[in-house]
C-alpha cells in the first residue's frame, strides 16, 4: 500500500474512532481513561503468562476510578482455539450513592464515593479464524468477582446523622462474549481492531464496543490506541461511559 | 520505534496528568449542614415568670365569670389537716357532711359555694367530694398520697376552686394500682367531674403512677400566678374533656407513659398567656385486639379541636418513638406569644414531627418554632396561612422558624 494511501486510511480510522464516540455521548454520559502496560512470556510452546497493571479514570478523565492487577496464563490448545485462566485485583473508587424518599425530592441517603477492593477470577476460550489478513475471534468468558464487605460512611437523612454502614460481600457471575475482527495492512505500522462484547447475568447488562489501532515493534512491543465504550442496561446503577484506552505489551 | 515510545509516554504522561485526584460526590456539605442542625433547647422551667394583674371579670354575663374565685362569697369554711395517718376537720356547714376514715376524707358538699382548706401530709389518704355545689379548696401546704387511688377526687360537675396559699407547696401523689368504686370515675391524681379552674401564688406538685396527673372531664382554667409540676410515668399529664384555657401561671408537664400525652384538650384550648412545657418521654403504644394491631404515638401537646395561642410561651418536646412535639385533630392559630415543638425521639414504628396538624394552620403572629430529628418538622394536611410581615421565615428540613 502506498504511503499516501495509508495516511490516508490512519485517518480514515480517527475520523471512525471520533465519529464513533462523539455521536454516542449524550448529556449523561461519562468519558474516562484507560492506561495498561503489561509483560507476556513464552512458559513453553503453545504456554504463555501475563502480568498487567491498569489505571481508569472516570469524571470526564477527572477521577480516578479503578487500580487494577492482572495476571494469567493462556494455553494454545488447538491452532485455532485458546484457553486461558486468570485472576485480577481490582481495586475501585465506587460512584456516590443518592437515595431519595417516596416522594422522589427529599433525600433519604448519602453514601459518598469509596475504595474496595475486588476479586475476580476468569476462565476463557477463544476461537480464531483467519480469512486472508482478516482475523476474527470469538472469546467466551465467564469470570466471578467477589466483593468483600466493608464498612463505610453513609449519611442518613432521616436521623440526620452519618452512619457506620456495612457493604455486604458478595459475588457476582458473569458470562461475556466478545467478538472481534482485525485487519493486517500491509506495509502498514497500525493495524486496526474493532470488537462488540456483551456481559451478561441473567439478562444483557452491558455492551463494550471497542474500536482501535494497534502497533506491534519486533514481536516486543506492542501498543494500542482505541476507543471504548461502555453502556449498561440499568442506567440508574451505572453511568455510560466513553473511554480513551492505551495499553502497552512487553513480549519476553 | 523510539520516537513512538516517546510520544506514547507524552501521551500518556499529559492523560494522567488531566487525571487528578479530584472527587466526583455531589457538594452535599450545606445540604448536610441543614439536616445536622441541633433543636431548640427545651427543658422544664421553674424560674418565676413576670405576669401581668391577673383582673377578675366582673361582668356577670361574661361566660368566665364563674370561673373567678373571687365572684364568690366564701364565709363557708371547712378546715382539713392531715397527720400522718389521720385527718383533723375543723369547721361545720350547715348541708356539708364531712367524714373520716383514718386519713382518707369524704366530702357531701349540699350547701352553696363552701371553702376546704386543706393542709398537712399524708402517705395513705385522700379527699373526696359530692355534690352538685361549686366549692374552693386552698390547698396551704398539703401533701396528700393516697396508694390506691387519686390523691383528690370531685365527682360533682360543678366547678372545683384549686387555689394555691401564696408561697405554698403542695403535693398530690396517687399510687399504682387505683381501687375502684362503681360507677364512679377516678382517672388521675387530682380529677373533677366538673372545670377545675387554678389560681393562686402558690406551688403544686402532681406525681401519677397509676394514671394521670390532673383531669377534668369538663374544662381546665388555669390563672396567672400559679406554679403547677406535673410529672407522670402512666397516662396523661394534664387533661381536660371540654378544654383548656392557659391565661398565665408556670407550668411543667413531663410524662413517660407509652402513648401518654403530655397536655392533652378534648375541646377548644386557648393560650392567653403564662408558660407551659410539656415533655413527653413515651414511646408509641401498641394495642392488639381482636388481630387488629392499633399504635398510638405520644404528644407533648394532643388537641382533638382548635387550638389559639394568643399570647404566652408554649414550649413542647416529645423524645420517644414516634412523638409528636404537638398533634392536634383541628385547625391551629398562632396569633401571638411563643410557641415551639421539638421531635427528637426515633422513627420505628411511629413518625416523630415536631407539628402535625390535621386540617389547618394559621400564623399571624408571635414566634414559630418546629423541628423534628428524623421526619418533617411540620406536617399540616389542610393549608398552611402564614400572614404576611414576618421578619424571619426559615424553612429547613428539620426545622422552621417563622417570627414577626
Amino acid at each position: 500500500m502506498a504511503r499516501g494511501k495509508r495516511k490516508q486510511l490512519i485517518a480514515t480510522l480517527v475520523l471512525m474512532l471520533c465519529t464513533a464516540i462523539f455521536p454516542t455521548l449524550s448529556h449523561a454520559d461519562d468519558a474516562g481513561l484507560i492506561v495498561s502496560a503489561g509483560t507476556s512470556r513464552k512458559l513453553a510452546k503453545g504456554l504463555n503468562a501475563g502480568f498487567e497493571a491498569e489505571f481508569r479514570s472516570r469524571n470526564s478523565f477527572r477521577t480516578a476510578s479503578r487500580v487494577g492487577l492482572a495476571a494469567d496464563i493462556s494455553y494454545k490448545v488447538l491452532p485455532w482455539l485458546k484457553a486461558s485462566g486468570g485472576y485480577d485485583l481490582l481495586i475501585d473508587n465506587n460512584r456516590e450513592k443518592i437515595t431519595y424518599q417516596d416522594d422522589g425530592v427529599s433525600y433519604n441517603n448519602w453514601r459518598p464515593s469509596y475504595w474496595g477492593v475486588r476479586h475476580r477470577f476468569n476462565v476463557t476460550l477463544t476461537g480464531s479464524h483467519k480469512i486472508q489478513r482478516v482475523e476474527l475471534s470469538l472469546r467466551e468468558r465467564w469470570q466471578y468477582t467477589y466483593r468483600p464487605s466493608k464498612m463505610i460512611d453513609n449519611f442518613d437523612f432521616d436521623e440526620g446523622e452519618w452512619e457506620d454502614h456495612e457493604v455486604k460481600g458478595k459475588g457476582k457471575n458473569v458470562m461475556r462474549s466478545r467478538l472481534q475482527v482485525e485487519w493486517d495492512i500491509p506495509k502498514c505500522k497500525f493495524d486496526p481492531f474493532a470488537s462488540v462484547e456483551l456481559h451478561t447475568t441473567r439478562q444483557l447488562d452491558q455492551t463494550r464496543v471497542i474500536v482501535g489501532v494497534e502497533r506491534s515493534h519486533k514481536k516486543k512491543h506492542n501498543f494500542k490506541l482505541y476507543y471504548r465504550g461502555q453502556f449498561y442496561r440499568d442506567k440508574t446503577e451505572d453511568t455510560n461511559i466513553h473511554m480513551l484506552g492505551m495499553g502497552y505489551t512487553y513480549k519476553f | 520505534m523510539k520516537r513512538l515510545l516517546h510520544y506514547s509516554l507524552l501521551l500518556t504522561v499529559m492523560v494522567l496528568g488531566l487525571t487528578s485526584c479530584v472527587n466526583d460526590d455531589s457538594d452535599m456539605d450545606d445540604i448536610i449542614a441543614q439536616y445536622q442542625v441541633e433543636p431548640a433547647s427545651i427543658e422544664l422551667d421553674y424560674s418565676d415568670m413576670t405576669e401581668a394583674d391577673d383582673v377578675p371579670v366582673t361582668d356577670e354575663a361574661d361566660s368566665a365569670y364563674n370561673d373567678y374565685v373571687e365572684n364568690s362569697a366564701w364565709n363557708k369554711v371547712i378546715e382539713i389537716n392531715y397527720d400522718g395517718a389521720t385527718a383533723t376537720v375543723n369547721g361545720r356547714v350547715s348541708g356539708v357532711s364531712v367524714q373520716t376514715s383514718g386519713a382518707h376524707v369524704t366530702v357531701m358538699n349540699m350547701s352553696g359555694p363552701v371553702k376546704f382548706v386543706v393542709s398537712g401530709t399524708t402517705t395513705d389518704g385522700s379527699l373526696k367530694f359530692y355534690g352538685d355545689k361549686r366549692f374552693q379548696i386552698l390547698l396551704n401546704g398539703a401533701q396528700i398520697t393516697n396508694p390506691h387511688g387519686a390523691a383528690i377526687n370531685n365527682q360533682g360537675g360543678k366547678t372545683m376552686y384549686v387555689v394555691l396559699a401564696d408561697g405554698t407547696s403542695n403535693r398530690l401523689q396517687d399510687g399504682a394500682t387505683y381501687t375502684m368504686v362503681d360507677e364512679e370515675d377516678q382517672k388521675a391524681a387530682l380529677f373533677s367531674e366538673g372545670q377545675i379552674v387554678f389560681s393562686g401564688r402558690g406551688t403544686l406538685d402532681v406525681i401519677a403512677e397509676g394514671r394521670g396527673g390532673i383531669r377534668s372531664d369538663d374544662y381546665i382554667r388555669v390563672r396567672p400566678g400559679v406554679k403547677i409540676n406535673v410529672y407522670s410515668t402512666a397516662l396523661d399529664g394534664l387533661r381536660a374533656n371540654d378544654g383548656i384555657i392557659l391565661d398565665g401561671g408556670v407550668i411543667n408537664v413531663e410524662t413517660s407513659g407509652v402513648g401518654a400525652k403530655g397536655v392533652r384538650s378534648g375541646g377548644p384550648m386557648t393560650v392567653n398567656g403564662g408558660r407551659l412545657v410539656a415533655i413527653s418521654n413515651g414511646d408509641t403504644r401498641i394495642t392488639d385486639e381482636s388481630d387488629l394491631t392499633d399504635t398510638t404515638s405520644c404528644a407533648a401537646l394532643y388537641c382533638d379541636t382548635l387550638l389559639v395561642v394568643n399570647g404566652g410561651t408554649v414550649k413542647l418536646k416529645a423524645t420517644g418513638d414516634g412523638g409528636k412535639g404537638m398533634n392536634a385533630k383541628w385547625d391551629v392559630a398562632i396569633q401571638g406569644g411563643t410557641f415551639m415543638a421539638v421531635a427528637a425521639g426515633t422513627r420505628l414504628i411511629k413518625s416523630p414531627k415536631g407539628v402535625k396538624i390535621d386540617r389547618n394552620l394559621s400564623i399571624t403572629g408571635g414566634y414559630f418554632y418546629t423541628y423534628s430529628r428524623r421526619s418533617d418538622p411540620l406536617d399540616v394536611s389542610g393549608t398552611t396561612h402564614v400572614a404576611p410581615g414576618y421578619k424571619t421565615y426559615d424553612h429547613g428540613p428539620k426545622v422552621i422558624t417563622i417570627a414577626y
